[in-house]
């Protein structure tokens, strides 16, 4: 089977005013279908910057990223914005649900941007509400709700467009731990019944071992690999 | 709070995001500009007229004046002026060059101010000072400014043809000492030779040199005024300060023969000032709107300002910056904004001055006085005013986003939290107070004008605007619910997300809206006031203009500048075979309550059987008129019935030459021509009053076939060339009345404009703000994968939705305040009865323009939104 993404000597480096500052220094990742992958390290280690490459938001200074097939480097500002729409989901510490949409709406929202029938769009919405246990809460607004809900319809708008790769940065990190519990049991379950790729930054080592593979960073690469348990 | 904080944290990022700044000056600059130029515009007819007036009284400190002027015969009588002063005699009026030798009347080509004088009394009043002269037949000399001798003087003038110009004249348009000018009075076209160029000293000063003296009596057979002078202007001898005049006024005023008047020059100025009182304060109101508008845009930048800053507010809150001291910062930079705006704002206003005076001195002219169409220079009064408004509402309006500011906590600053904000739910409580505003708007509609202006109906506009503004939340969040489904179904998922944005942002929202909203009922109000009242004006030009040609003189009258028609033009005019009746007319200015009104003659029997005048009471207009052929007896215009409280059956007391006499009202009449009021008798009894005077116009009816644009070619080819006429038909002349009142609008569109370009520069700062606001959402937005083409166009559709709400209540608010500019402050201030219609198609065109016009100002702040990055760093 050949790879979902896979990544080459990857460099980033942001110049700010006469400042630069290296980011990643040449890091190399390859993610199979199935993989559910976690990134650990300090903060300022790269591992977000890692997530955002890896999920088109951003583009390396060197390297190459090759994700099902298509070298990212090769796609224009639309075509990338396709990849992200049509084939990535993102989950993010702070939810970013739009504040001003129901969940079911925000859910949705993916599919509707790609052009989806909103009846369809709402139906898919509504049935992957109700798989991550917010099926009653489809016309409430965020911040009506708890922060676990929250977060898991930012997993369920991620997961709405049948994505290939589920991107998530510290998904767990502004929940307390019993709902922090719950996503991460979400997200285990979804790695493993729908086979769905998850490539997750962390700073939790209890998020960490709940993931196939553990990629500890510092300085802007790689420390070691540690396959989990 | 020190300068190097305000320097590096208000006044670096203001120079570092230009558009912004610039922008927010501009529409400071724009408000304070209109309301500088309005200012210097309106005080350049009123100052021009009393500047002429004082330039060219001189040291005259009385004047004595009559109705339609003083009976010549009357002069001896007055040998007793001696024991005041010295006393002169003058014939004051308006004359134009015409140069070539066209038939047509268009043909003048600059107006000058004419002073008819006895030179050698007149020499004690007035300075003279000749700079070269040449008296018939011997060479010209220089004379170098020296004094000339009245002898000399007298000899310059002593034929009927002599005048004496100005140097500044004689350079402007080339003459030389002894050349021939060919100036129009009236009708008539007479050849003059120059004898003597003055100074630019005195009266030559008058209309920046534009001035012609001559003898009185080369004068009075030049506007044929024989056997009467204008008024006699005194000089007092001994102290001339205020109580002596005041005491001199008496003096003379007690033994004065009945029907003169003792007064002071400056009198007829506050006439003037009086008359345009009205036409200035609805420009003064019209201007301000501009600058609340551009007040707007203020909080807006302030509120981008703070709302870009609120880590950095944070992180200084943290620091130990005070709450006063945050507070302070930003109101610095309201100020530094409002500082800016107003010095170009200055500049500004001098330079929209020239635009609104070419707007706004036809209407004067044509309506009004004559006066030189130059705005004033600037005043330190004015500048002090700009920067009076342009700071301190500066200021004002930065309150709310600077106390917003003032209230960032440094801990929900750092962690982000309070950047979600919440959905907008309305209180019912939240409609008591906008409710109760539009109430006590409603009220002060009710209340009558003070001193003849409509103050409380000003009031209550303004009072209407603010409680629709107070309203705006309560409606925006109405249309948000309501629109929900439509917008979705209609623009898709951008549709939505513009709708989710918008409905979250409505308190930020309201203010734009309500700026636009206000901009926009004041233009769809004055376009229905303006709508309305020219239908009703076409309606009465075609009710009342029944005459087959209109014949005037060449120069055309104004108030102080009375113009006739000689018997020559009649003449031709009555022999014309085609014509069928001839009915003429005169108008004069008769002061009435201390006012200027116009008091006309005509043929009443003719305006029975050929004309048509529409009567607002009684029922049976035209048999009152028949009444009042040859009686004692008056038709006053509707304008008059209302400002002097009048109806038929009451008396008027009216200044006539033999003193007051009264007169009775018999019928009120419409008449949209003039704003001031008219009195009109019959001929026969004007003429026993008043005397037989030329007539200002006369209006003549053909026979049944006869072709008036052929009989209008023969009667104009038929007058020498000493004769010029303006002969309009009748179509020509309806045409010209609504030319005339198109271009008296045409000032307030202008203002109009700049009010809504004002608005429109705020939406785009406003929908920026909402970007800058929502960056976060909106790059999360781009994350999940919308286009950058999305992101625009749901920016775009959010402005254009803006720009339709705002609209929407604009209409409504301006059909308001229609009704209260057609039924309460025309009436109070004008006193015209105006048939109230609503200019749909226009109204509907505005509406697409407005929101396309506001979808346009989205597309910067969408561009803006799209180039936002799409890490999540936050």
């Amino acid at each position: 089977m050949s790879a979902l993404l896979h990544a080459t000597d990857l460099q980033k480096t942001y110049v700010t005013g006469e400042a630069r500052v290296t980011a990643l220094a040449g890091v190399s990742l390859t993610l199979e279908p199935g993989d559910f992958v976690a990134l650990m390290g300090p903060s300022g280690c790269g591992k977000s910057t890692l997530l955002h490459l890896c999920g088109g938001m951003d583009r390396p200074t060197l390297g190459e990223i090759v994700f099902e097939g298509k070298p990212l480097a090769s796609l224009g500002d639309d075509q990338l914005t396709r990849v992200r729409r049509d084939r990535i989901g993102f989950v993010f510490q702070f939810f970013n649900l739009l504040p001003t949409l129901t969940l079911g709406d925000n859910i949705a929202l993916p599919c509707l941007l790609g052009g989806m029938r909103p009846a369809d769009a709402e139906a898919r919405a509504a049935q992957l509400a109700g798989r991550v246990g917010i099926g009653h809460r489809l016309q409430h607004y965020p911040q009506q709700v708890s922060g676990g809900e929250m977060q898991r319809a930012a997993i369920a708008r991620a997961l709405v467009h049948q994505p290939g790769l589920l991107v998530a940065d510290e998904p767990t990190g502004n929940l307390d731990s019993e709902n922090g519990a719950r996503v991460l049991a979400l997200l285990t379950e979804l790695n493993s019944e729908l086979g769905i790729t998850i490539l997750l930054a962390t700073h939790s080592s209890e998020v960490a071992r709940a993931a196939q593979r553990v990629l500890r960073m510092r300085d802007g690469k790689f420390d070691d690999v540690v396959a989990a348990v | 709070m020190s300068w190097r904080l305000f320097k590096q944290f208000i006044l670096r990022p203001l120079l570092k995001e230009r558009a912004r700044t610039i922008t927010t000056t501009i529409g400071i600059a724009l408000g304070v500009g209109v309301v500088i130029a309005i200012q210097l515009t309106n005080a350049s007819s009123v100052r021009g007229f009393e500047t002429a007036l004082s330039t060219v009284a001189g040291k005259a400190g009385i004047e004595i004046v009559g109705t339609g002027g003083i009976n010549e015969s009357l002069l001896p009588e007055l040998g007793w002026l001696r024991e005041f002063g010295a006393a002169s005699a003058v014939i004051e009026g308006e004359m134009a060059i015409v140069e070539g030798t066209a038939v047509r009347p268009a043909q003048r080509v600059e107006a000058l101010k004419v002073l008819g004088v006895d030179i050698l009394r007149d020499l004690t009043l007035r300075e003279y000072v000749v700079g070269a002269a040449a008296t018939s037949g011997a060479q010209p000399e220089g004379l170098g400014g020296d004094t000339l001798t009245p002898q000399r003087f007298l000899e310059l003038l002593t034929s009927p043809q002599s005048v004496v110009i100005t140097e500044k004249l004689a350079r402007r348009r080339g003459y030389s000492l002894g050349d021939e000018i060919r100036l129009m009075a009236g009708d008539r076209v007479n050849t003059y030779v120059i004898r003597g160029l003055l100074k630019d000293e005195g009266p030559a000063r008058v209309m920046d040199g534009s001035f012609v003296l001559m003898d009185i009596a080369a004068a009075q057979l030049a506007f044929d005024r024989l056997g009467r002078v204008d008024r006699i202007d005194v000089v007092l001898a001994g102290a001339s300060d205020n109580a002596a005049i005041d005491a001199a006024v008496e003096g003379i005023g007690a033994r004065l023969p009945d029907g003169l008047t003792a007064q002071r020059p400056g009198r007829r100025g506050q006439q003037v000032e009086r008359m345009l009182a009205a036409f200035h304060l609805n420009l003064t109101a019209l201007s301000w709107v501009s600058l609340v508008v551009g007040l707007f845009l203020v909080y807006n930048t302030v509120t981008i300002s703070v709302i870009a800053r609120r880590d950095e507010i944070g992180t200084l809150r943290a620091l130990g910056v005070t709450r006063g001291q945050v507070l302070a910062l930003f109101l610095g930079e309201a100020a530094a904004l409002g500082l800016a705006g107003t010095i170009v704002g200055i500049g500004l206003g001098r330079l929209l001055a020239d635009v609104a005076v070419d707007l706004t001195s036809r209407t004067v002219s044509t309506l009004y006085i004559a006066t030189a169409a130059v705005p004033p220079a600037l005043t330190p009064g004015l500048i002090a005013l700009a920067f009076a408004i342009g700071i301190p509402l500066s200021l004002v309006a930065a309150w709310l986003p600077s106390r917003e500011a003032s209230l960032v906590s440094p801990t929900a600053a750092m962690r982000g939290h309070d950047r979600l904000e919440s959905r907008v739910h309305l209180r019912p409580r939240a409609l008591l107070l906008p409710l109760a505003v539009l109430i006590l708007a409603g009220g002060l509609a009710t209340l009558p004008p003070i001193n003849g202006q409509p103050l409380f109906g000003y009031a209550s506009s303004f009072v209407t605007i603010i409680g629709a503004s107070l309203l705006v939340p309560a409606i925006i969040y109405g249309l948000a619910r309501v629109m929900r489904g439509p917008l979705r179904r209609m623009l898709g998922v951008e549709g939505l997300l513009a709708h989710a944005n918008l409905s979250a942002a409505i308190p930020r929202l309201s203010i734009s809206v309500a700026a636009l909203a206000v901009s926009l009922s004041m233009m769809v109000a004055v376009a229905v006031m303006i709508g309305s009242f020219r239908d009703t004006v076409v309606y009465w030009v075609g009710q009342t203009l029944q005459a087959d040609l209109f014949i005037g003189p060449g120069m055309r009258p104004t108030a102080g500048s009375e113009q006739t028609l000689s018997a020559t033009v009649i003449d031709a005019v009555r022999a014309h075979p085609d014509v069928a009746a001839v009915d003429s007319f005169r108008n004069i200015d008769l002061v009435y309550n201390n006012n200027l009104v116009v008091l006309g003659a005509g043929n009443f029997d003719i305006v029975l059987s050929h004309g048509s005048l529409l009567f607002k009471e009684p029922a049976d207009g035209r048999e009152a008129l028949r009444r009042a052929i040859g009686t004692e007896s008056v038709v006053v215009s509707e304008v008059f019935a209302n400002k002097y409280d009048t109806k038929p059956g009451d008396t008027l007391m009216l200044q006539t030459p033999a003193g007051p006499r009264p007169f009775a009202v018999v019928a009120v009449y419409y008449d949209y021509a003039v704003d001031r009021g008219v009195i009109v008798m019959d001929r026969a009894t004007f003429v026993r009053y008043f005397g037989e005077l030329a007539p200002s116009g006369v209006a003549a009816y053909l026979k049944p076939g006869a072709e008036p644009e052929q009989v209008r070619s023969e009667i104009l080819a038929g007058l020498d060339e000493g004769h010029r006429a303006f002969i309009y038909t009748n179509r020509a002349l309806r045409a010209e009345v609504l030319r005339i009142f198109d271009s008296t609008f045409a000032i307030t569109y202008a203002l109009e404009i700049i009010a809504v370009v004002v608005a429109m520069l705020g939406v785009g700062a406003t929908l920026l703000t909402l970007v800058i606001e929502r960056r976060r959402e909106l790059s999360m937005l781009r994350l999940i994968g919308a286009a950058r083409r999305q992101v625009q166009r749901v920016v775009v559709i959010e402005a254009a939705l803006i720009g339709a709400a705002s609209q929407a209540i604009g209409l409504v608010v301006g059909l308001v305040l229609s009704v209260l500019l057609v039924y309460v402050i025309n009436v109070q201030s004008f006193g015209w009865t105006i048939q109230f219609r609503i200019p749909v198609a226009f109204l509907a065109q505005v509406s697409i323009a407005v929101v396309i016009a506001t979808a346009l100002a989205g597309i910067y702040p969408a561009r803006q939104a799209a180039r936002l990055v799409l890490t999540q760093d936050e």
